[in-house]
C-alpha cells in the first residue's frame, strides 16, 4: 500500500532524487560509532538538531498559554506550570533544552574545530554554523526575559546597558531593543517576544536549511 | 567557462549535463566499511537520541524550571545574574581592564575579537593540515579560549550564594500583615525591618513569610543569628521576643 | 558584431535589470513602513519630567544618607502605572540637600549606602563591587566611570520634591 502511494506520487513529481539526496547515501566507517567508539563525537551535531526540534515544538505549545504582556506574562507562566497538566514538563523541556542546546552546540563546534573540518571546501558551512551558534545565543538571551520574573527583568536591564555601551550606535540600539529610552516594560517584553518567536527562528530555519544542504552537497569530511 | 553550442542541459533546466563538480566524493575512497544512512545508520542515531531523550525528560521532571517572583523594578538589592552561558561575559565585565573607562573592551572588543576570530577561522588557519597537533597556533588559541571561558564561568558562579539567592527570590504567597498586632510592633521596634523589609518580604535578608522555622527556633535566631545574620540583633524583653516569634511563625500558615 | 554586443544592453540583460528594479521596489515598498514602525521608539522625542513629592520634611533630612522612596506616574506605551523610585537623601556640609539616584553608573544595578561590611560609609554596588563616596563620586579603580546621578530637587512648604535624574560628568 505504502509502495503504491509512493509510486503514485513519484510518477507525478519525481521524488526519488530528492529522497536519494536526503536519505539514500552511504555513511563512511570513520563516523560510525559501531566501528570506532570514539566516533560518538559525530553525534553532537545530530543531537543539537534533535534538541532544536524539542525547542521548536515545546515553544510552539507554550504559546498556547503564554501572553507577552507585563501584567499577565508571569501569571500565565505560573499558571501553565502549576495548573496545566504536564505544564511543568513542557516548560522544563524548553528551559533545560535551551541549556542543553548550548552545550551540544559547544561540543559540536569543538569537534569540527579540532578536526579541522572547516577547511576547504567547507569554509562557508563553518561560517553558517558560527552564525547558527550566534542566533542560538540570541534566542537564549531574548527568551530569558519572557517569564517576566525578577531574574528576567534585572538580567535584561544589564543586557540593555551592555548594548548601550557600544560606541556610536549604543543609545539607539538600546532603545530599539527596549522600545523605550528609560523603561524596561511593556514594549520591551513585546519586542523580545517578537524577536524570540518570529525573527530569530526565521533566521534559524534559513541557516539550518543552508547548513544541511551544504553538508549533503559536500559530504562529511574524511578521516584525519 | 564553457559557452556556446554543444551545451547540454538536464531537461529544460539550466543545469548542465555531465556537470560532475558537485558530486560528493565517493566513500569507497575512504578506508573501511560503509553503511547505508537509511535505515541502518539512522537507527543507531535514533537509539542514541532515545537514550538522550530519556535522560532529558528525567531532568525536566526532577528539576522544575525555576520561576522567581514577578518582575518588580523596585526590588531592593537584587543582584542581576544572566543565564549560565553568559556568566563568563558577566564575570569579564568585573575586571578593571574591561570595565570603567574600558567597558567597551569588555562589551565589544573582546567578544567581537573572539566571535570574529571564530567566524573567520577558515581564512585565518588556511594550511592544508587538519590534525590539531599540526596546527599548533589554532589549537592553542582555542584551548586558551576554552580555559578562559571555563575559568570565568567558575569564578562568576563561585561568587554567588546560590542558596540565599533561591531563598530570597522564591515566590511567596501574598499575606495580609496585621500591622496593628503586637508582634508587628516588636518587629518594627527592633532592627528586623532594615533587612527583612517593611512587609517581611525580605530585603537583604530572606523573606520571613511562611518560614520553615518554628517559634522556638525563631527566638534563637533573633538572639544568636543564623548564616550571615549576626547575633545580638534582638534587644528586648523575653515577653517581646515570644510575641515576635509567634507573630512570624504564624504568618503564611493556612 | 562582437563589439556591438559589448556596448549594447542585450534584451536578456535589460530584463534582468528591470527585474532587479521591480524586485527592489517591491521589497522597499513592503519593508519601508515596517522598518519605520519598528524604529519608532528611537525617534520619539524625550519628554520632560515633573516634580513629585518625596514625602519627607526638610527638617527630617540629616547629614546621614536616608533611603527615600517616592512615587512617579509612569507611562509605558499603553500602560500607565505608578512606580516607586528610590533616592538617597542627605544634607551636605554647606546645608544644601542632595538626592542621589542609586542606579549604578556601571551597569544599572542598585547601590546601597553602608550596605557592605568591608566598605563602610560608601555606596556599594553588589553586582560588580562598584564604590561611591558619600557625595556619590565613584571611587577610582572600581567599575563605575561616572558619579551617581542626582535628582533635580526643590523644597516647597518644607517638603522635598524630586524631579528628573540628571547624570553627572566624571569628577
Amino acid at each position: 500500500m505504502l509502495q503504491k502511494i509512493y509510486d503514485w506520487i513519484d510518477e507525478r513529481v519525481d521524488i526519488t532524487p530528492i529522497w536519494r539526496d536526503i536519505a539514500d547515501h552511504e555513511v563512511p566507517e570513520h563516523v560510525n560509532p559501531a566501528h570506532h567508539f570514539s566516533a560518538f563525537v559525530y553525534c553532537f551535531g545530530g543531537l543539537t538538531f534533535f534538541v532544536t526540534v524539542i525547542q521548536i515544538l515545546s515553544g510552539m505549545f507554550l504559546t498556547m498559554y503564554y501572553v507577552p504582556d507585563i501584567e499577565n506574562a508571569w501569571n500565565s507562566v505560573f499558571y501553565l506550570q502549576q495548573e496545566v497538566a504536564h505544564g511543568q514538563i513542557v516548560r522544563g523541556m524548553h528551559h533545560w533544552g535551551a541549556s542543553v542546546v548550548i552545550v551540544m552546540l559547544f561540543l559540536h563546534t569543538l569537534r569540527v574545530f579540532f578536526q579541522g573540518a572547516y577547511k576547504k571546501p567547507r569554509e562557508l558551512n563553518w561560517i553558517v554554523g558560527v552564525l547558527l551558534f550566534f542566533v542560538m545565543l540570541a534566542l537564549g538571551l531574548t527568551g530569558y526575559l519572557l517569564p517576566w520574573d525578577n531574574k528576567a527583568l534585572f538580567a535584561t536591564e544589564v543586557t540593555l546597558q551592555i548594548a548601550e555601551s557600544v560606541p556610536f550606535i549604543g543609545e539607539d540600539l538600546k532603545i530599539l531593543l527596549a522600545g523605550d529610552p528609560h523603561i524596561v516594560g511593556a514594549q520591551t517584553l513585546t519586542r523580545f517576544f517578537a524577536i524570540h518567536v518570529f525573527f530569530l527562528p526565521a533566521a534559524l530555519f534559513v541557516l539550518m536549511a543552508v547548513h544541511f544542504i551544504m553538508i549533503r552537497r559536500q559530504g562529511i569530511s574524511g578521516p584525519l | 567557462m564553457h559557452r556556446g553550442k554543444g551545451m547540454k542541459f538536464v531537461g529544460d533546466s539550466r543545469v548542465r549535463e555531465n556537470d560532475d563538480r558537485h558530486i560528493p566524493k565517493d566513500y569507497s575512497e575512504y578506508p573501511g566499511r560503509t553503511e547505508p544512512f537509511w535505515p541502518n545508520f539512522l537507527l543507531k542515531e535514533w537509539l542514541a537520541g532515545a537514550v538522550f531523550l530519556v535522560g532529558f525528560l528525567c531532568l525536566t521532571v526532577a528539576a522544575p524550571a525555576p520561576l522567581e517572583k514577578m518582575a518588580d523594578p523596585s526590588t531592593p538589592g537584587y543582584i542581576p545574574l544572566p543565564d549560565w552561558y553568559f556568566l563568563f561575559l558577566y564575570q569579564l565585565l568585573k575586571y578593571p581592564f574591561a570595565s570603567g573607562d574600558y567597558v567597551v573592551i569588555g562589551t565589544v572588543v573582546i567578544p567581537g575579537l573572539a566571535f570574529g576570530g571564530l567566524l573567520l577561522a577558515p581564512f585565518l588557519d588556511r594550511g592544508p593540515e587538519r590534525r590539531p597537533t599540526r596546527r599548533p597556533v589554532a589549537t592553542s588559541l582555542m584551548l586558551i579560549a576554552i580555559v578562559a571561558v571555563f575559568f570565568l564561568t567558575w569564578e562568576a558562579s563561585s561568587h554567588v550564594d546560590w542558596e540565599t539567592r533561591a531563598e530570597q527570590n522564591k515566590i511567596v504567597e501574598d499575606v495580609e500583615i496585621d500591622k496593628e498586632s503586637e508582634g508587628y510592633q516588636v518587629y518594627s521596634d527592633q532592627s528586623c525591618m532594615s533587612c527583612h523589609g517593611e512587609n517581611l518580604e525580605g530585603v537583604s535578608g530572606p523573606s520571613l513569610i511562611g518560614t520553615e522555622h518554628s517559634a522556638d527556633e525563631i527566638k534563637d535566631i533573633a538572639k544568636n543569628g543564623i548564616g550571615s545574620m549576626p547575633a545580638g540583633q534582638f534587644e528586648g524583653s523575653d515577653e517581646e521576643l515570644q510575641k515576635l516569634a509567634d507573630f512570624i511563625a504564624g504568618l503564611g500558615e493556612e | 558584431m562582437s563589439e556591438d554586443k559589448n556596448k549594447q544592453v542585450s534584451r536578456r540583460q535589460f530584463l534582468n535589470y528591470t527585474l532587479t528594479g521591480v524586485g527592489g521596489f517591491m521589497a522597499a515598498g513592503m519593508l519601508a513602513p515596517m522598518v519605520r514602525f519598528a524604529i519608532d521608539p528611537v525617534l520619539q522625542p524625550e519628554a520632560g519630567g515633573d516634580f513629585v513629592s518625596a514625602e519627607i520634611a526638610e527638617e527630617d533630612i540629616t547629614t546621614e544618607p536616608q533611603r527615600v522612596t517616592f512615587k512617579v506616574e509612569q507611562v509605558d506605551a499603553w500602560y500607565e502605572s505608578t512606580v516607586e523610585k528610590v533616592a538617597w537623601v542627605y544634607k551636605q556640609e554647606d546645608g544644601s540637600i542632595i538626592a542621589l539616584d542609586p542606579t549604578c553608573t556601571h551597569l544599572g544595578c542598585i547601590v546601597g549606602w553602608d550596605s557592605n561590611e568591608d566598605h563602610p560609609d560608601h555606596f556599594y554596588c553588589p553586582c560588580h563591587g562598584g564604590l561611591y563616596t558619600k557625595d556619590g563620586v565613584n571611587v577610582p579603580n572600581t567599575p563605575p566611570t561616572a558619579p551617581l546621578s542626582v535628582y533635580e530637587q526643590k523644597i516647597e512648604n518644607g517638603i522635598l520634591y524630586l524631579g528628573k535624574s540628571i547624570p553627572r560628568e566624571e569628577a
